[in-house]
């Protein structure tokens, strides 16, 4: 499993007239690659705070006080705006809490829909092309010089050749595809008629065999229909016929002719038996075709096209080219392995120079020294990013700078706290009450800033050591086909031209996934003709259209109703399936989340209280936090009164010295006033930060109501 | 929530249809929809956004008139609507063009009823407050009558006595029995006026009632406060002040100060905060305990509903498709759409949840009523569903009877 993005001590703060509100402390978290991570907690607890920091969009008097996201090698707290353009709305989408305000209320929701797919296709085009571009030439320069300088020109050959035929493949490959999705449309469409036909529905008969007719225009396309042509062109004439001749009796109600529902029937047989083709190899096919432009392949049967295409492909480049590309990998991983042998020693140096006394300017002529270097380590041919590599300078410069910043602000902080606390106490002793409170110091603590910096050399360290420890069991062969399926991706992209027409195919299509009902009519309405679940959905198509690699849902279905909330529910976990999608998943619904997380925070007051798998969270919940939530909502065998929590959040501007939840806690203790609890780690995959949980603290049994759901709940599933 | 034992019917809905014009068209939000409410129970109304439970709670405390069916409160016809009996009085008369001497009579007759009918049901509709008022003021009069009697040898008792007499009469004149139906909004924010403090607002609906005693007011509001949680001092401040669980209390305060016989809750959890529901929740049950509330909840939230109501109604595109005790309603599910509705609730245990296959319903595909047209039955005592012959039979046997 690896992690796609990774939140570390992430802190964020806003600048009030009252004061500075610490939104979010110190929260840290992964996300898996095709997992869901739910963020659960009560409004004001920094669920959403957090999700905005990852897609940059803060409101104006945020302060980031620290901490990093990393996605892609990157930081994305410290990227320019320009970068994250593009991946906002790209790589990650979001789905806001409310429908009516993310919509523009005077803009047709077609165009809604389709403005990003159109604007962003330009910008991944470009981005692809150089992607794949500055790889392939990254590729070429490791070819040649691990075959020693000769062979160049054949090298270059064929380098160009594999550029060439991927793009003329995936032409053809797009060109099938969308003739393919037109005929499976076309099915469900006929069969719709029908049924709606035979339940006497009211139906524009004429208006939907000119549709019919025109959608059969767009099916055809040769690798598809070459063998049915003569079939298809005399359906469509028929259908044609059939439409003028079509009349509806008045009074009659409608009806269909015999001719016209065995002609439909017909059509939609033709349909599923051209649907029942094998697909053709287009990687193959492309090849083949450059080399022989004037050939025409698509009348012959699909096995034996791929079967001879693939030959052709193998003798004539593949076998070379795999062979080179599984050289220059390994002289581009030998290289980079050379080096951070090279480089360990240095690192070793440096993390001793960080645990000694420096000043300002040579810890940062020392970063600048070794991040360099470990630029340079990095094997760039790698299609999975080393995060830890990546991110290794702006993460020692975090470190250092957050300790020079310390040293200067710990002693204006410690004469602001004293000012104010005297200021106070003067008050007092002169018998005036007082209705403000001293805000609490923020001090760092100097020695571990300190620490955190060599922490950061070390980390690199540590990975380095475990990387060249499995240097050996590399496969190079395997490596080589992830890399030519990376061009491949890249190349899809590059084709990949949207026009306004396949925007709005796409769009109707997205809205007929996300289940709205006749998305033609749809389409050209505005947001206030839609109802608040309809909007939703709306916003969920938008989202998608872009098909981002990681979906922040903040609290997608709170203002939807069940049945539409389960559907939705439903419609996201099939498309987290079936694009490898991760979701971040922000509700305060315990019931909502149990079906979709993999992994649970629960948050309060900014802070993760406790974090496990589902399972642990609804089997085991440890922090009184979440059996309050848990035993606040009643489910279908709940007869009791409701455990409510009593009060309400803490005011973040100032925030409690001990526990946060302590003063609304029924189970808190004197230390929990005093001190914040640190985390207590139950299973590998599972910790709260509780002091209930400390070796000392006194047993305390969950509240009833959530002892006996459990209890409930594991009788019914049959775990022990 | 323990059954009420008791046959009152204090509200009684009757073939209500609330049609609204779209256009050239009409929108039935509510169509031919009946149930009563008995006294001191809690009746659940659920379904999905659109489906008309909204409209049916606030048809019921006269927010739109009605188009068609009666709404009987305490006994009296509150809300008429008059769709049917033009309709009647049309096919009648369509009819009459044709029709043989003998049945012109029969049809001259049904005209004549229903005309009388519409002048009824308008009179009703218009004049139910006086009505109430009169009943309320005779009843002053009654109570006052004797006391004068006694009271006559002496004048300064006497005048005493006809002051008290006036203000009395002044509020029971200006007493409305729609006043006895109190209502809770959706959400706290936009149901409080922000330019009025807590007291004004909460005030509001007696001084409106003709109450001008202010040191009276100023009790009651204390007494509301404190018994909605909130406490005195927040009388004097405004609405935003509050976090939104104790706006929603304000809105309880001001519904709950008129004394209703019958509170219409729509929606009254959706817009809170997961701890803060519950605290809602633990109050109304609380308050109707202590005042004997009749309420109409409306939610969508089936954990909620099943939790909080006696008796639950589940609607579906204007219609009430199945009504039955809460327990008997989530144990024998009947119609299939109840069934795709119950099989949505996401429930807070991962392994259940991954077992759970959601139902989907689709009203064309699931019923016939080409032949035999679907009305409410009784198929179980207190179970109704929507269905026709066939279906009966069915679910009949499906319940084991």
């Amino acid at each position: 499993m690896s992690k796609i993005l990774e939140v570390k001590d992430l802190k964020i703060s806003f600048r009030t007239t009252n004061g500075t509100l610490k939104a979010v402390r110190d929260i840290s978290f992964n996300l898996e690659r095709g997992k869901t991570l739910a963020i659960v907690g009560e409004s004001g607890s920094g669920k959403s705070v957090t999700s905005k920091a990852i897609l940059g969009i803060l409101a104006g008097n945020s302060i980031i006080e620290g901490g990093e996201i990393i996605y892609d090698g990157k930081d994305l707290l410290k990227i320019t705006e320009e970068e994250m353009c593009k991946i906002r709305g790209d790589r990650i989408s979001m789905i806001f809490q409310d429908p009516l305000s993310s919509l523009n209320p005077i803009v047709k929701i077609g165009k809604q829909i389709t403005e990003a797919m159109l604007l962003k296709n330009k910008g991944t085009r470009r981005s692809a092309r150089e992607d794949f571009n500055s790889t392939l030439a990254l590729l070429k320069e490791s070819m040649i010089s691990a075959a020693g300088g000769s062979d160049k020109e054949k090298i270059g050959e064929l380098v160009t050749t594999f550029d060439k035929f991927n793009i003329e493949a995936i032409k053809l490959e797009n060109d099938y595809n969308t003739a393919r999705t037109a005929a499976e449309e076309l099915v469900a469409d006929i069969d719709e008629f029908i049924f709606m036909m035979e339940k006497k529905q009211k139906q524009d008969v004429k208006g939907r065999l000119k549709d019919f007719a025109a959608k059969l225009k767009t099916v055809r396309t040769p690798y598809l229909t070459k063998n049915y042509d003569s079939q298809l062109t005399t359906m469509s004439g028929e259908l044609d016929r059939a439409r003028a001749s079509y009349q509806q009796i008045k009074g009659e109600g409608i009806q269909l002719s015999q001719e016209i529902s065995e002609l439909l029937a017909k059509l939609n047989t033709l349909l599923a038996e051209l649907l029942a083709q094998p697909r053709p190899d287009f990687f193959r096919i492309g090849y083949y075709m450059l080399k022989n432009p004037g050939d025409d392949l698509s009348g012959r049967p699909v096995e034996e096209v791929n079967e001879m295409t693939l030959r052709y492909l193998e003798d004539n480049f593949m076998n070379e080219f795999i062979q080179l590309a599984e050289k220059g990998i390994a002289h581009s991983f030998n290289t980079s392995l050379e080096k951070k042998k090279a480089l360990l020693p240095k690192l070793q140096k440096a993390c001793e120079f960080y645990l000694g006394s420096f000043d300002k300017v040579s810890a940062r002529k020392m970063l600048k020294e070794i991040a360099d270097e470990v630029d340079a380590s990095i094997d760039r041919l790698e299609t999975s990013k080393d995060s830890i590599a990546y991110t290794f300078r702006t993460a020692l410069d975090n470190a250092i700078d957050r300790y020079f910043t310390a040293i200067v602000k710990n002693p204006k902080e410690e004469a602001r706290y004293a000012k104010q606390s005297k200021k106070r106490d003067a008050l007092i002793a002169r018998g005036k009450t007082v209705d403000w409170k001293v805000v609490p110091k923020v001090v760092y603590d100097l020695d571990e800033l300190k620490a955190n910096i060599s922490a950061v050399v070390d980390n690199l360290i540590l990975h380095y050591e475990n990387h060249i420890a499995v240097a050996d069991s590399v496969d190079f062969h395997a490596r080589s086909i992830a890399l030519v399926d990376y061009f491949k991706g890249k190349a899809s992209q590059i084709v990949q031209h949207i026009t306004k027409r396949m925007a709005k195919e796409k769009a109707i299509k997205l809205m007929t996934e996300v289940g709205i009902p006749e998305p033609r009519i749809r389409y050209y309405q505005y947001p206030f003709e839609f109802s608040g679940g309809m909007r939703q959905r709306i916003v969920i198509a938008i989202a998608l259209a872009a098909n981002p690699d990681i979906l922040i849902c903040d609290e997608p279905t709170t203002a939807l109703d069940v049945t539409i909330q389960a559907q939705i529910l439903e419609l996201i976990n099939k498309l987290k399936a079936e694009r490898n999608l991760s979701v971040i998943f922000i509700t305060h619904d315990l019931g909502v989340v149990a079906n979709m997380a993999d992994d649970i925070a629960v948050m309060y007051a900014g802070k993760v209280v406790e974090y496990g798998t589902a399972d642990d969270i609804f089997y085991d919940p440890r922090h009184p936090y979440t059996w309050a939530l848990l035993s606040s909502m009643p489910d279908l065998d709940t007869k009791e009164k409701l455990d409510a929590i009593p009060g309400t959040p803490p005011n973040m501007i100032y925030p409690p010295v001990g526990d946060a939840f302590a003063e609304r806690n029924k189970y808190a203790m004197k230390i929990d006033f005093e001190q914040q609890p640190p985390k207590f780690e139950i299973s590998p995959t599972h910790w709260a930060a509780t002091w209930l949980l400390h070796p000392n603290a006194p047993k305390v049994e969950p509240p009833r109501i959530i002892t006996d759901r459990i209890e409930r709940m594991k009788k019914a599933g049959g775990i022990d | 929530m323990s059954n009420t034992n008791n046959n009152e019917v204090l509200l009684r809905v009757e073939n209500l249809c609330q049609y609204f014009k779209m256009g050239s068209s009409e929108l039935k939000a509510v169509d031919n929809v009946s149930f009563d409410i008995k006294k001191g129970e809690v009746f659940g109304l659920v379904g999905e956004s659109g489906c008309g439970k909204t409209t049916t709670g606030r048809s019921i405390i006269k927010i739109y008139d009605i188009t068609s069916g009666s709404i009987f409160f305490k006994g009296q016809r509150i809300c008429a609507g008059t769709r049917s009996y033009k309709d009647a009085i049309k096919a009648a008369k369509k009819e009459l063009r044709t029709a043989d001497s003998a049945r012109k009579a029969e049809l001259e007759k049904i005209i004549a009823d229903n005309t009388e009918a519409i002048r009824q049901a308008k009179f009703d509709h218009d004049h139910s407050d006086e009505e109430y008022a009169k009943t309320l003021v005779a009843k002053v009069e009654a109570d006052y009558a004797p006391r004068f009697e006694e009271a006559k040898n002496d004048p300064a008792k006497l005048a005493e006595l006809k002051k008290a007499y006036k203000e009395d009469l002044r509020v029971a004149k200006k007493t409305k029995l729609i006043t006895n139906i109190q209502m809770i909004f959706q959400d706290p924010i936009a149901s409080l006026n922000p330019r009025m403090t807590v007291r004004e607002i909460i005030a509001e609906g007696l001084i409106i009632n003709g109450i001008r005693d202010q040191k009276y007011i100023d009790e009651k509001v204390y007494e509301i406060l404190e018994l909605v949680g909130l406490v005195r001092e927040h009388a004097g401040r405004y609405p935003h002040e509050f976090s939104g669980g104790q706006r929603q209390r304000i809105g309880i305060a001001r519904a709950v100060i008129m004394r209703p016989d019958l509170l219409i809750a729509d929606e009254p959890i959706s817009a809170l905060d997961v701890s803060i529901q519950a605290q809602v929740i633990n109050l109304l049950n609380e308050l109707r305990e202590r005042l004997g509330l009749t309420i109409l909840f409306i939610a969508h939230d089936l954990s909620v509903v099943k939790y909080f109501s006696d008796r639950i109604g589940v609607m579906y595109f204007g219609n009430m498709v199945e009504l039955a005790p809460a327990d008997e309603l989530f144990a024998h599910p009947l119609h299939p759409y109840t069934r795709s509705l119950l099989s949505a609730i996401p429930l807070p245990d991962p392994h259940a949840e991954k077992r759970r296959t959601r139902i989907t319903y689709n009203s064309l595909a699931e019923h016939d009523y080409t032949t035999d047209l679907p009305s409410m039955r009784e198929v179980a005592p207190g179970h109704f569903v929507y269905c026709n012959d066939a279906e009966e039979q069915k679910y009949k046997k499906e319940l084991g009877l």
